[in-house]
């Protein structure tokens, strides 16, 4: 569905920020992008979603170079939905007309048949489609962001961290949500996460990125299990460290 | 006095609606354009080419508003290369090129001495009616392009392009072409101050290449911080109150017993102090924009 090849890419004039990255996400499954802060997993993303052009190599979905597609192309040709890293609802708008937007260049017809099929998937937001978005959880904020995604029914959904800033709790909502949508439509989604245990949990596969370069990528469940890839990528426990003397009592 | 009135509020009616223009780009859009008084020469060269080629203020207006479209379209095709203050510069650089081009080409439309002797719009009519009639000329263009702008910004368009200004990645993934945005922004742009250059070719009966400084810009840039950037009332009001602001130097000069070298310096140090003043105390100017729900103003 998804294949990177080779993909170089960065910003202005500056350097190369990913550095010869390859990636494939089929369909029916959650790919999920990890590393360290600065290792280029949201340029990845960006690139895939063609944000950033590529410098080198190329980015295809279904079969097809997508590098120097716009991205509203992509959007409006049921390609791909995005949803960005920011907090993108828009309080002021009732959570009907925040999931209608991502529906406004479709038929009426069609529009209004996807969100009756979206409100009987998401009951939770169902009961509230006439509230402004300001009165719902940040949870909820967020599954409505992934429902405005999902209307015009994508192959390919694409989620910059979707558990920002959110509750432990809540993140494991959103989650759930995002595996959900994997099960019941097959789609392909690539996430890019810092909260590398709960994505992993959802995940089919994952890649960890360092300094631009795909560092390890395999199973998820195999990176989860991997005691040095917990603890050099994924915030483990570091190993027991001798106790030393305070540094007044050396001298 | 009444004539000297009326004058100011033609000048006024003309800012206004160059404010207007620059406010839906900068203040909607979040088009950084420093290259605004281009589009308005834009329309003071058509008319000033229309009346050397003996063709009628009808062909004047037509030849302004599809030079500035043409001028909007190269604007907008550099933005897409470009990111938000290269572009700025790049406008600047734009405008800059074609003032020289307009002083040195003769054949353009007489070089550095321009072209004058361009007919009013009412001269046929007696002293007091004349400019009366191009006051009520200059108020409908400003209530009708203040109309267009609020029409255009109420709607799902100026949602689109205040969601382009704030969030252009969120305006991308709704599947909104935000080139196609911005070019179209430029152009309505465009035309607004193309018709406020061809009526001043027409009021000043001059049209020359020191009309386009860059200071210009600079001026309409001060009336639309100050009035309000984001809010088509307070770019109005920005213009009015600088335009009048202007007009009462001399007065003010003659107070303090100052040269009259003195005038354009005092004009300068006001459009300078009070952006300077409203950039540290009131960034949202007199009239700020207003933040969600339905729009008023």
């Amino acid at each position: 569905m998804i294949s990177v090849n080779n993909v170089r890419a960065g910003y202005g004039d500056g350097p190369d920020i990913l550095q010869g990255i390859n990636l494939n996400a089929a369909g029916g499954e959650i790919v999920t992008i990890l590393g360290p802060n600065g290792c280029g997993k949201s340029t990845l993303l960006k690139c895939i979603a063609g944000f950033v052009r590529p410098r080198g190599g190329a980015v295809e979905m279904e079969g097809c170079d997508v590098s120097a597609v716009p991205v509203h192309d992509k959007i409006r040709h049921h390609l791909m939905g995005f949803v960005p890293q920011t907090d993108n609802v828009f309080s002021t708008l009732s959570v009907a007309d925040n999931i209608m937007l991502g529906a406004r260049y479709m038929p009426a017809a069609e529009r209004n048949a996807r969100y009756a099929e979206l409100m009987a998937q998401y009951p939770s937001l169902a009961s509230k489609q006439e509230r402004k978005a300001s009165a719902l959880s940040g949870g909820e904020r967020q599954i409505l962001s992934l429902a405005r995604a999902l209307i015009s029914k994508p192959r390919v959904l694409l989620l910059d961290e979707p558990s920002a800033g959110l509750s432990p709790m809540m993140m494991h909502e959103v989650f759930a949500a995002i595996a959900e949508i994997r099960d019941r439509t097959g789609m392909c989604i690539v996430t890019v996460e810092q909260n590398a245990f709960e994505a992993l949990g959802v995940a089919d596969r994952a890649y960890v990125l360092s300094l631009g370069k795909v560092a390890i990528e395999g199973r998820a469940a195999d990176l989860l299990a991997d005691p040095a890839m917990r603890h050099l990528y994924l915030g483990g426990k570091p190993p027991v460290v001798e106790s030393r003397p305070p540094f007044a009592a050396v001298n | 006095m009444v004539e000297f009135l009326v004058h100011v509020a033609i000048m006024a009616c003309l800012y206004g609606l160059l404010s207007l223009s620059l406010n839906l780009q900068v203040g909607f859009a979040g088009l950084v354009n420093f290259g605004q008084v281009i589009l308005f020469g834009c329309g003071t060269y058509g008319a000033a080419i229309a009346f050397s080629h003996q063709l009628g203020p009808v062909a004047g207006i037509a030849l302004g508003i599809v030079f500035a479209v043409i001028v909007a379209a190269a604007f907008a095709r550099l933005g897409r290369n470009l990111g938000a203050d290269y572009w700025g510069i790049a406008t600047l650089a734009v405008a800059e090129v074609l003032r020289i081009l307009a002083n040195n080409e003769a054949w353009l439309a007489g070089g550095a001495q321009g072209v004058g002797g361009i007919p009013l719009l009412f001269g046929d009519m007696p002293r007091p009616m004349g400019p009366l009639m191009t006051l009520g000329l200059c108020v409908a263009l400003l209530l009708a392009a203040w109309w267009l702008c609020q029409r255009l910004t109420t709607s799902r368009y100026g949602l689109a392009l205040k969601l382009m200004r704030e969030e252009p990645q969120l305006a991308a993934s709704l599947g909104y072409d935000l080139a196609a945005l911005k070019t179209q922004t430029l152009m309505v742009a465009a035309v607004l101050a193309a018709a406020s250059g061809f009526v001043f070719a027409h009021y000043i009966t001059f049209v020359g290449p020191d009309q386009l400084v860059s200071s210009e810009t600079f001026l309409i840039w001060a009336m639309v911080i100050i009035g309000g950037s984001g809010n088509h009332l307070g770019a109005i009001v920005g213009a009015i109150l600088m335009q009048f602001l202007f007009a009462f130097v001399p007065f003010v000069k003659d107070a303090l017993g100052l040269p009259s070298e003195h005038v354009a310096a005092m004009r300068l140090t006001l459009v300078g102090g009070g952006l300077l003043a409203f950039l540290i105390w009131r960034t949202q100017g007199l009239i700020p924009e207003h933040v969600g729900g339905k729009q008023n103003g």
